[in-house]
């Protein structure tokens, strides 16, 4: 009997007609590329978008992009290899656990312990240990002048866990029933279907607005752009370049487009190898790409032409301009490094960024131009990867600095000779990036970004592109401008009627 | 006495197909590549990659992992997911339900469609509802998945508004996804059906049955349809299968939570521990389905006796 009134319960189900995803004003859903694994931060491996709304790190940036406090209400270095941190007070996790010191010093300790393997260690790398002044005092040390120090405490791997209940309840279920201070509270997980959250009332910078957020993986763009389209979404992330006309056409949602909020696309050079030795060669390569005809042709604008792997919103950066497009200079260069009659070369891709095929395939035929004859191969990304750096000796590569808004980690690990995803051989630039990692004084530090920047711009230890805009799509009661730094705080989120 | 080692030879081919497939699942995922370089994130460096390699055992030598596996297989251990943190055998087991549901449906309606069709074709061969029938079979076996996938979405959800683009928990949300799912099956069976009736209904007993005077109805029914059961049967133990291990492109397009899905986001991770239980899995089934298909035919069909 059970059985058969299940059965008519499910056809009864069949004919009620469909009710709108947000059917009350303080409620969003939020439709995803990827699906959620874990919310551990400290052991992500992957986007911290949910997390980034369930926790509170010391430091945060505010709208601006600026650092502001946040668990910490003031920070400062005692000297080079010491910051303290004056930590505020009456905020409890969601479990009414106390934030304080301990909680501080368990969730960095966490990481830091070489037996943890935390996938998130390299970001505080520089971190030797914490200690604890008093409940609301902490001193972080660092193994030598970190200057970058505040941003580490604003990243993910730093969100403040709750001692007591990460102990209790242990790694594991602590990534499915994560808990936090953060503005949203966990309700429910499941895989590869939703996360749910809701509003905590008693936030420390004010309750939220919007009471209840569903985060749904929808992995298809075209699936995911009519989830929004239909009402089943309030908000969708990853909008493919193609498919943003039908947003940009319809009458219930807008295109949002973060101005290089995306990643840097640049072409990699294996410089050890002749040809790519040679400065004349590799300047003449720059030349002969057209940055502009594939930004406004194959990428239809969703992207800017760059002269430096540094973003804009980055501490450090440097307005160069992108490489003119020149194929007679590009002609007269190679002739000049002794290759009058061009050579022949493999160029890698794979496929992970904004329509990155067409624009290997346009940028061949730019070489083309100039006698370079490009034997172009595309892997799948989950194959690409695995050989790091890529053989080349050109190869395709996305390199961000959004998490961090510093240059550092726009220029270090692509262009530090010996650094995984380095194939650069430069001392000069060597000497200036081991140097900018050693000054805390940011004045200091900025002219050395700085220089960093028109040396590279000089010897072209890689062939900049462009930056990629992020393109996100809301429905048209949703007021979001979206952020540089690519997180999505439901916080700042307003529905409006 | 004959029947029981017949089933127990086939039996003992299942084995030794699983070992096969234990073999190249195991070898073919470490030969493509560094599984430590990947987990980790772009900024690690070269002393926390192999902090990690060692830590995963992925530094042992090949054959120890091997055995490490197999072992691992047979007490139902197949090592934690790296991405989830969790064990792989949990996560294949959660996500059966909505791949057996979705597979079911597809099945079902395309089974009972494709016999009806493929019958009504049978009959009327050479007529003109014989050539509609068959134009659509066609179509549906020629249309690719993920074009039939989208274009249903676009269709239905985006311009009707009828059926939600995707996702699990209502009857709704079955819809698209089955109809996708079992076009090609829908297709096969029917053209199956049609084309083993035709067959069947040539044949000398039915003949002797039209000449006895039995009504057309009856003789298709009663006499024809039974015997021209047995491939369909074979063929529908094999698609069952095929969709249990999970329906990839249908899953991802349709955002469903099965386990075609998260094999694709295992391999795209390189989260082996996951894909090698999904994979063995399938192969599980299918090996399981095509001895129960033999053990059957052994009672449909007294000729298979040997």
């Amino acid at each position: 009997m059970k059985h058969i009134r299940a059965l008519f319960l499910a056809i009864a189900g069949l004919l009620t007609p469909l009710s709108p995803a947000a059917a009350q004003e303080s409620e969003i859903t939020i439709g995803r590329a990827v699906s959620t694994t874990a919310m551990d931060p400290g052991f992500l491996r992957e986007a911290a978008t949910i997390v980034d709304n369930i926790f509170d790190t010391l430091v945060m940036r505010d709208e601006d992009m600026k650092l502001v406090p946040a668990l910490a209400e003031s920070w400062k270095a005692l000297d080079d290899t010491t910051w303290e941190f004056k930590l505020r007070k009456g905020v409890k996790f969601h479990n009414g656990e106390d934030f304080d010191a301990e909680a501080v010093k368990f969730t960095i300790d966490r990481i830091i312990d070489p037996a943890a393997n935390a996938p998130t260690l390299s970001y505080i790398r520089t971190v030797i240990g914490v200690e604890v002044l008093d409940a609301q005092t902490v001193r972080i040390k660092t193994d030598g002048p970190d200057p970058l120090l505040p941003t580490r405490m604003s990243r993910y791997p730093t969100y403040i866990v709750p001692p007591k209940y990460v102990e209790e309840v242990g790694r594991d279920e602590f990534a499915r029933k994560p808990v936090g201070t953060g503005p949203y509270e966990f309700v429910d997980f499941i895989p590869d279907q939703h996360v749910i959250l809701k509003a905590n009332p008693d936030y420390w910078r004010g309750a939220p607005s919007i009471g209840k957020v569903t985060w749904r993986a929808i992995p298809e763009g075209t699936a995911r752009i009519t989830a929004l389209l239909t009402g089943e979404a309030d908000f969708i992330e990853s909008v493919p370049v193609d498919l943003a006309p039908l947003i940009e056409d319809s009458a219930d949602a807008d295109l949002v487009l973060v101005k290089n909020g995306g990643l840097t696309v640049y072409l990699g050079l294996v410089m050890t190898q002749a040809p790519l030795d040679d400065l004349k060669v590799r300047q003449a390569l720059d030349a002969a790409i057209d940055r502009k005809g594939i930004v406004d042709n194959i990428l239809r604008g969703m992207a800017t032409p760059k002269g430096t792997q540094v973003g804009p919103a980055d501490f450090g950066y440097l307005d160069i301009p992108p490489t003119p497009y020149d194929p007679a200079r590009a002609k007269q260069l190679l002739k000049e490094a002794g290759h009058p009659d061009g050579f022949s070369i493999k160029m890698e891709s794979t496929r992970r960024y904004m329509k990155d095929s067409e624009v290997a395939q346009a940028i061949a035929q730019q070489f083309g131009d100039i006698g370079v004859k490009v034997d172009q191969e595309v892997l799948d990304w989950s194959v690409y990867t695995q050989e790091v750096p890529r053989p080349g000796p050109i190869y395709m590569l996305g390199w961000g600095s959004t998490q961090t808004l510093d240059a550092d980690a726009a220029v270090y690990a692509i262009m530090r000779s010996g650094e995984p995803y380095s194939t650069v051989d430069i001392p000069e630039l060597d000497a200036l990036l081991d140097e900018s990692r050693k000054i805390v004084d940011p004045e200091a530090r900025k002219k050395v970004l700085e220089e960093i920047q028109k040396l590279a711009a000089e010897t072209v230890p890689l062939l900049t592109l462009y930056q990629e805009d992020a393109l996100y799509a809301k429905a048209r009661n949703v007021a979001f401008a979206g952020r540089p730094d690519a997180r999505i705080p439901v916080y700042d989120i307003k529905l409006t009627r | 006495m004959k029947a029981l080692s017949f089933i127990a030879g086939r039996a003992l081919q299942g084995l030794i197909v699983m070992v096969g497939v234990s073999l190249i699942v195991f070898f073919a995922l470490f030969l493509t590549g560094d599984p430590a370089a990947l987990m980790m994130p772009p900024e690690a460096s070269r002393v926390e990659i192999e902090a990690f390699r060692h830590a995963m055992g992925f530094d042992d030598p090949i054959w120890v992992q091997y055995l490490r596996f197999v072992g691992g297989v047979l007490t139902g251990e197949f090592g934690r997911s790296l991405r989830f943190q969790r064990p792989a055998v949990d996560l294949l087991f959660e996500r059966l339900p909505a791949t057996a549901l979705l597979a079911i449906t597809a099945l079902l309606w395309s089974s009972l469609l494709g016999f009806v069709l493929g019958t009504i074709a049978a009959v009327r061969q050479n007529g003109a509802i014989d050539f509609v029938i068959r134009v659509i079979s066609l179509l549906g076996q020629a249309i690719p998945v993920f074009w039939l996938a989208l274009l249903l979405i676009i269709v239905f959800s985006l311009n009707l508004r009828w059926l939600p683009s995707g996702g699990i928990g209502t009857a709704q949300q079955l819809v698209l996804p089955s109809l996708a799912l079992g076009a090609y099956y829908f297709s096969a069976i029917t053209r199956l059906v049609r084309a083993s009736l035709i067959e069947v209904l040539g044949e000398n007993y039915i003949r002797t049955a039209r000449a006895k005077g039995i009504s057309n109805f009856r003789i298709v029914v009663h006499h024809a349809l039974r015997n021209a059961l047995i491939p369909v049967i074979t063929v529908q133990g094999m698609y069952f299968a095929s969709l249990l291990g999970g329906a990839l492109i249908t899953e991802i397009i349709f955002a469903w939570p099965g386990i075609g899905r998260l094999a694709v986001d295992s391999i795209q991770t390189k989260d082996f521990p996951v894909v090698q239980a999904v994979v063995l899995f399938a192969a599980f089934t299918f090996v399981v389905m095509n001895f129960l298909v033999d053990v059957a035919y052994v009672f449909l069909n007294p000729r298979i006796r040997l």
